[in-house]
């Protein structure tokens, strides 16, 4: 009996469209990076996390509201915390359009930069999945020989590693946001905190398109499934390693480290030094507790060495968008 | 049915740093089923991917299924299926999943991409093993996944390299079936690169016998097969001298091979007359081999010109 008894059938349907190709991989990728339980871990720990920034907001928000559980509470604290949360509720109260905008920019800030360790984690753990396994299995191959380029192939894994991120980093800040003000006791929190928004945006998307290249690049630069994350996680922890030691020897190799680099940029987006003057002003005990931040640390949050970090960013990207290039050929 | 050429080359060729694996080749095929013939290292692989842009041309110009190659690669591949010689499946992927996926990567919306591949894999012969990881499958088994791959998405010309590779004899012979109904069943032009000659015999209809990146033959198997130089290689018990000195009264050349065989160049189409000439001298032949048709004789040709130093 001849194999082929089930009878090839022809098909004459219309086929998708080019982003559609793209999206399938992106889909398949994604579906592959969602199989490894450590990113599932982060991704409980990185929602949890958003779900206690909304709490916080909502605590800041019911210091507005008289006879609040939370006012209550505040009364039966000591009298220095009874006079900073009184001093702030009246700026509250009296300049939102300053209190809040500044209030939450400064907590979006710290709430991105120490939410990104996490993401970067995550996309670690899932580099494999991106462009590693499928130079080790010759898959490569395969998707060369399809109708899609080698440009939709990348543009299909950068959205995977882009929704890696958005699922463990700007969704949870961007969900935080909302929330945190949808629990607002007025409705022009909503306004006075678009600029946190807004910084939040641009920081997050600019940042994730940067992880996401580069992340892409360690993932190409070998077909060995453990050795691509161990990459990514070296120069990480080396990165984070080399930071106080340079400061005082070479300030510029801080600049290798990614993770510093970002965290410039996060500073001249948000604008942490100016943010930080104005609280100061606004609420004297504030400021004397400002007052005792080290003169450096002051320093690196008033004057962010923001074009070192560009430059160094963009060393790295065309050194990453240069190992895949070279990398992600057919054979 | 279109007899237009699928694959158009004009002074194709691949160059490898000092390495010409493609030297000008020049061809033209008609539709139908095409046998890639050579020895390892010949440029059969190379000439595939160079059609498919897997590999970048150095020189010359290259059409397939009418496209200009280099200019429209998603146009062209959205029509063309490849099964390459090596394993490419993507890891922690179920069969009918990854045929799946590669019909959508080929264009296909996913409801008819799934519901292809799960024809294809019908098609391929392959029942329950379908919904198992690819990785816990056999040889055999993951040529008929290249293969349902291959052909998902409805292709107009499917590349097969070495399909049988790694395959006992009745694998192999199922494979060749397959493949062999794609073209004469269901009119898919198919390119079957092989180093096996008995696979293309069994197969094709079109030979390309190519060696050092050179195409020394293009030709129909029926032409090939009927073309001969009409001579023959004679064993006789007795009367050595007595044969050669009437072979050349009619003019044949006739010499004696190192093995004690005689080889006559009767330049006939049968081997009637060198019959009727050793039956009048009364010298019974202990065995007549004929000379090797212009396909096996070609194909010999490429293995030493390949094995031959450079």
């Amino acid at each position: 009996m001849p194999l082929h008894e089930a009878h090839y059938q022809h098909w004459d349907g219309a086929h998708t469209g080019i982003w559609a190709r793209r999206g399938v991989i992106a889909q398949n990728t994604l579906l592959a990076c969602l199989r490894t339980k450590s990113l599932r871990m982060v991704l409980v720990s990185c929602w949890l996390s958003a779900l206690l920034m909304a709490a916080f907001l909502f605590f800041l928000g019911q210091l507005l509201v008289p006879d609040s559980i939370v006012t209550t509470w505040v009364m039966q604290m000591n009298a220095n915390l009874q006079s900073f949360f009184g001093m702030f509720t009246a700026w509250l109260e009296g300049h939102p359009e300053i209190s809040v905008r500044t209030t939450q920019n400064v907590l979006f800030y710290f709430y991105g930069v120490y939410l990104m360790p996490l993401s970067i984690f995550a996309l670690g753990m899932v580099l494999p999945a991106f462009v590693t396994r499928d130079l080790a299995s010759s898959a490569i191959v395969i998707y060369s020989s399809k109708a899609v380029t080698r440009f939709d192939y990348f543009l299909g894994k950068f959205s995977a590693a882009f929704a890696v991120m958005a699922m463990t980093w700007l969704g949870p800040v961007c969900a935080a946001w909302l929330v945190g003000n949808l629990l607002a006791p007025k409705w022009n929190f909503f306004w006075h905190a678009r600029i946190a928004l807004i910084h939040v945006l641009i920081f997050g998307l600019s940042s994730m398109v940067i992880l996401c290249l580069l992340a892409l690049g360690v993932s190409a630069f070998s077909s060995r499934e453990k050795a691509t994350p161990a990459f990514w996680f070296i120069w990480w922890v080396l990165g984070l390693a080399i930071q106080p030691i340079a400061l005082h020897t070479l300030p510029w190799l801080r600049h290798v480290a990614f993770g510093y680099n970002l965290r410039q940029i996060a500073l001249e987006i948000f604008n942490m030094g100016q943010d930080l003057k104005t609280a100061q002003e606004s609420i004297p005990i504030f400021g004397d507790m400002l007052g005792k931040i080290r003169p450096e640390t002051r320093a690196a949050l008033e004057d962010p060495t923001f074009f070192g970090a560009l430059a160094g960013l963009a060393m790295m990207l065309a050194v990453a968008v240069y190992i895949l290039k070279k990398r992600v050929r057919p054979e | 049915m279109t007899t237009a050429p699928v694959i158009e080359t004009e002074g194709l060729s691949k160059i490898f740093g000092q390495q010409r694996a493609l030297d000008n080749v020049s061809l033209k095929v008609s539709p139908g089923s095409i046998g890639l013939l050579g020895p390892n290292g010949a440029g059969k692989t190379t000439f595939m991917k160079c059609l498919l842009q897997l590999q970048p041309i150095s020189s010359g110009n290259a059409r397939l299924l009418g496209r200009e190659v280099g200019r429209e690669g998603r146009e062209i591949r959205k029509r063309v299926g490849y099964a390459p010689e090596q394993n490419c499946h993507i890891p922690g992927m179920a069969g009918c999943e990854y045929v799946t996926y590669c019909g959508q990567l080929s264009g296909l919306p996913f409801q008819a991409a799934r519901q292809r591949a799960h024809e294809m894999l019908d098609f391929v012969g392959m029942s329950q093993e379908r919904y198992r990881k690819i990785e816990t499958y056999s040889t055999g088994m993951k040529q008929r996944l290249k293969l349902a791959q291959a052909i998902v998405h409805d292709p107009e010309i499917v590349f097969l390299d070495e399909p049988t590779n790694g395959l006992d004899p009745k694998g192999q012979a199922q494979i060749l079936e397959l493949v062999q109904s794609l073209w004469r069943a269901y009119g898919i032009t198919v390119v079957l690169s092989s180093h096996l000659l008995h696979d293309v015999e069994r197969v094709c209809e079109q030979i390309i016998i190519i060696a050092r990146g050179r195409v020394l033959v293009h030709d129909s198997l029926e032409n090939l097969k009927a073309r001969k130089r009409g001579a023959a290689e004679v064993v006789l018990a007795r009367g050595h001298a007595e044969l050669q000195a009437a072979c050349r009264s009619q003019n044949w050349l006739c010499d004696m091979l190192p093995n004690g065989h005689l080889r006559v160049e009767h330049r006939a189409d049968s081997l009637n007359p060198l019959l009727t000439l050793m039956h009048g001298l009364h010298l019974p032949p202990l065995e007549i081999i004929p000379s090797p048709n212009a396909l096996e004789e070609t194909f010999v040709q490429a293995l030493e010109i390949s094995h031959a130093p450079a």
